[in-house]
């Protein structure tokens, strides 16, 4: 225990600390405010995702360009590229399944842009780098040679030096000229094929043309050799083009050729029957909790209603604006990542209610017991919020779908609750100890606590004096 | 010390309990888990696709009714609107289209639909073997990443008893999966990640006292480390109460009227929540002890105080 400092001092001391406090408290309101802003309407400033909401479904049908039936291996390669695009397009979670013997079945959430992303994961993708005198039609060439842009080429009116499949990796970057570009390199083989045919080409300067499904991209002339591997892929795309065709790159293309044959409007997977029960079925939950705090911490429960009050404020404004970036949606796994939050904040006020009643019976006083109280409460919590983030970020970082997701809620629930348990928690409980918790101890909750230290001071004071008699 | 409980509760002493507890309840899971199986949810394996259209007034609390008389229980139903006219969405296990044929018949029967009102095509899984994969990686890597932090902010001994009552309260949620054969879907995934947050934040909670106190408790009473980690476990008894409940409510409330489809995961919370609390105490603590007081340092203390106890404190 401390010894306790002279009177003025820590009056003098503490009303500094005070002010420190309510200014913290102050600029916290006004996040709060922000973010209660930024998520009404709550219905739709978070983006809810396919079990939830509902979405659409479309179907996709495969086939080959020679007609045949698409085997069960090009319809399982289909299918894993495809879900690869739909995972790479956001947090979305959509789902896709393999339909029949030559379907692909892909439900994407309302939030999403059904359109646009169906046509960038309908894109076969199939990348091809020709030398423009490998080009047999002669009228496409002299477009081609005159600079027009996306000239078609017919299937077997040429011949590739090379394709997609030596791509290794892809970025989206600007050019120079404020020209959107892919920049991709090749792994060693293809590095080499590449070198060997720029070295040829660069003396006389001869184009390369980059083919994407049949359709000249852009038909660079080589001015040097390129050996490294690295080449950049030009065609006076939009932003949103070059993002979409770095998908399409990543995941390589596909076997067989997607046509759009059906969509339509679904349901949540979950059921709107379900939902609605879950939504009482929580709100049931909190209540009872709620009244539970109130009953075992009284007064102390406003502080951790308060609390919680401030994380989900939080929780949620983060959310919102996640969700109007398109970097949200929230599914079941989410939720739970969300309900688990909301638990460790419950359980962090805990912690700290408990720790500072703790010190009570120690024997501090209520000021002292809030200062060290608050402290230590806070550094458990912290260390075992600190453990649950790690865990997320591995799970964000490393998962896909359904993991991930989990993964980012749970993160995020995580860094609002540090945040409200510095910024609310920690400096609320000071200023009531100031005064109101020491005049009100019944209505706060204290009153056994403090009673009990009475006791163990009396005790300590009979014991010690047989001990040293 | 303490305004709930009167006097300490012995943890340390039940420690043979505890252990002989948790060997059933993991020998009971893994034998359920290599006899009967696990049953994984269409979204792994496939299944049926049955798509009705043209289903009028029909609501989906009928036709999620109607399915599970047909034996169609677990089934996911989806509303769906195709060019005005509505429809049912319903995806299954039944591999055999057959089957699922015979299903899609009865239901109808029993809705008044027309014969020619649906159509009945196999599916794929939906959860690839690379999301499998993914996860698997990221669970790992968030095992290594927890050991690593648990470790430099604690020791290492601490770490690892986490990560063994974290496997703990996994492979028995596992095990309850298997011998109810109830099928694992991504949303049980979901729960199963969540109760390796619930079980290691209460472990965390209680290492942290038991690390404050090893450090610092000087009180007389309690020497040896058994003796202090079971009173740090006493002293945070009431948040680990309080906490549970808090946690344990909502869940209790959505398995209750929760409705069928998050039955299933609400249940996974329920049985991991309970574990992750009482692995804290029952599993990690105690391994940590018995660990520890084979360090010299608490060898030498549990033997100096070990005839000197009262029978209240001994382990």
């Amino acid at each position: 225990m401390a010894p306790k400092r002279p009177k003025s001092r820590s009056k003098r001391r503490l009303s500094a600390n005070a002010r420190r406090w309510v200014s913290t408290l102050v600029v916290l309101a006004a996040v709060c405010v922000a973010c209660a802003i930024a998520f009404t309407p709550l219905g739709t400033s978070i983006n809810q995702g396919l079990d939830i909401k509902g979405g659409v479904s479309v179907i996709l049908t495969a086939s080959k360009s020679d007609g045949s039936q698409p085997s069960s291996d090009d319809m399982a390669t289909a299918t894993s590229i495809v879900q690869n695009r739909v995972n790479s397009l956001g947090a979305s979670e959509a789902t896709v399944q393999q339909q029949g013997a030559n379907s692909i079945l892909v439900q994407i959430p309302g939030a999403m842009d059904a359109e646009a992303a169906v046509q960038t994961i309908g894109q076969t993708g199939h990348i091809e780098f020709v030398r423009l005198d490998d080009i047999g039609d002669a009228d496409a060439l002299l477009k081609i040679r005159n600079g027009q842009e996306d000239v078609e080429l017919a299937d077997g009116s040429y011949t590739a030096f090379m394709d997609g499949s030596y791509i290794t990796k892809t970025s989206v970057a600007q050019s120079s000229t404020g020209e959107y570009v892919v920049n991709v390199s090749f792994n060693s083989e293809g590095a080499r094929i590449f070198g060997d045919v720029t070295t040829e080409l660069a003396p006389t300067k001869g184009q390369i043309a980059i083919v994407l499904d049949g359709v000249v991209k852009s038909a660079p002339a080589v001015q040097s050799a390129i050996t490294d591997g690295n080449v950049s892929i030009s065609g006076s795309f939009t932003l949103d083009e070059t993002k979409s065709l770095k998908t399409v790159l990543d995941s390589g293309s596909l076997p067989v050729t997607l046509t759009y044959s059906e969509s339509r409007v679904v349901g949540p997977t979950l059921g709107q029957d379900s939902l609605q029960q879950g939504i009482l079925a929580i709100a049931t939950g909190v209540a009872v909790v709620v009244v539970y705090l109130f009953f075992f911490y009284r007064g102390m429960g406003i502080l951790t209603l308060g609390s919680l009050a401030c994380f989900a404020v939080l929780y949620l404004g983060l959310l919102a604006i996640l969700s109007k970036n398109g970097l949200f949606s929230l599914t079941l796994p989410g939720l739970a990542g969300m309900v688990l939050t909301t638990g460790s904040a419950a359980d962090s006020s805990i912690l700290v209610l408990e720790r500072f009643r703790e010190e009570i019976r120690m024997g501090k006083s209520v000021k002292n017991a809030s200062i060290s109280g608050t402290k230590h409460g806070i550094k458990t919590s912290l260390d075992a919020d600190i453990v649950t983030l790690v865990s997320a970020i591995a799970l964000f970082a490393f998962a896909s779908g359904t993991v991930k997701g989990f993964g980012l809620t749970l993160a995020l629930g995580v860094a609002c609750d540090i945040v409200t348990m510095f910024c609310f928690k920690a400096p609320a409980l000071r200023l009531l100890a100031q005064h109101q918790i020491e005049k009100h101890p019944k209505f706060w909750g204290i009153e056994e606590d403090l009673e009990e230290a009475e006791r163990a001071r009396s005790e300590r004071g009979a014991k010690g004096g047989v001990a040293y008699a | 010390m303490r305004s709930h409980f009167k006097g300490e509760i012995q943890f340390m002493k039940h420690r043979r309990a505890f252990f002989v507890i948790s060997g059933v309840l993991i020998a009971l899971s893994i034998v359920g888990i290599l006899a009967r199986g696990l049953v994984f949810g269409i979204e792994f394996i496939g299944g049926t696709e049955i798509d009705f259209h043209d289903t009028g007034e029909i609501t989906i609390e009928q036709m999620r009714d109607a399915l599970a008389d047909a034996g169609e229980g677990e089934a996911t139903v989806q509303t769906s609107v195709a060019d005005g006219a509505t429809g049912f969405l319903v995806r299954s296990g039944t591999t055999d289209p057959q089957t699922a044929t015979d299903h899609a018949n009865q239901v109808a029967d029993r809705l008044g639909l027309e014969d020619s009102s649906y159509q009945v095509t196999t599916i794929g899984p939906d959860w690839g073997a690379d999301v499998t994969r993914s996860s698997l990686l990221a669970f790992f890597v968030a095992i290594a990443a927890i050991i690593v932090y648990v470790s430099i902010r604690y020791e290492f001994k601490m770490s690892i008893s986490a990560v063994i009552a974290l496997v703990h309260d996994l492979l028995i949620t596992i095990g309850v999966y298997a011998w109810t054969q109830m099928p694992i879907t991504p949303n049980v995934v979901a729960a199963l990640l969540t109760i390796m947050g619930y079980s290691l934040y209460d472990t965390v909670v209680e290492f942290n006292r038991i690390d404050e106190n090893a450090k610092q408790l000087s009180d007389g009473k309690h020497h040896t480390y058994d003796e202090i980690a079971n009173y740090s476990i006493n002293e945070v008894i009431v948040r680990t109460i309080n906490t549970t409940i808090t946690s344990v409510v909502p869940v209790i409330c959505m398995l209750a009227i929760g409705g069928s489809t998050l039955r299933d995961f609400a249940f996974a919370m329920f049985v991991g929540e309970l574990l992750g609390t009482y692995s804290s105490f029952a599993v990690a603590s105690q391994i940590l002890c018995v660990w520890k007081c084979k360090e010299p340092k608490w060898a030498k203390i549990a033997a100096k105080y070990r005839d000197t106890a009262t029978p209240a404190q001994e382990a």
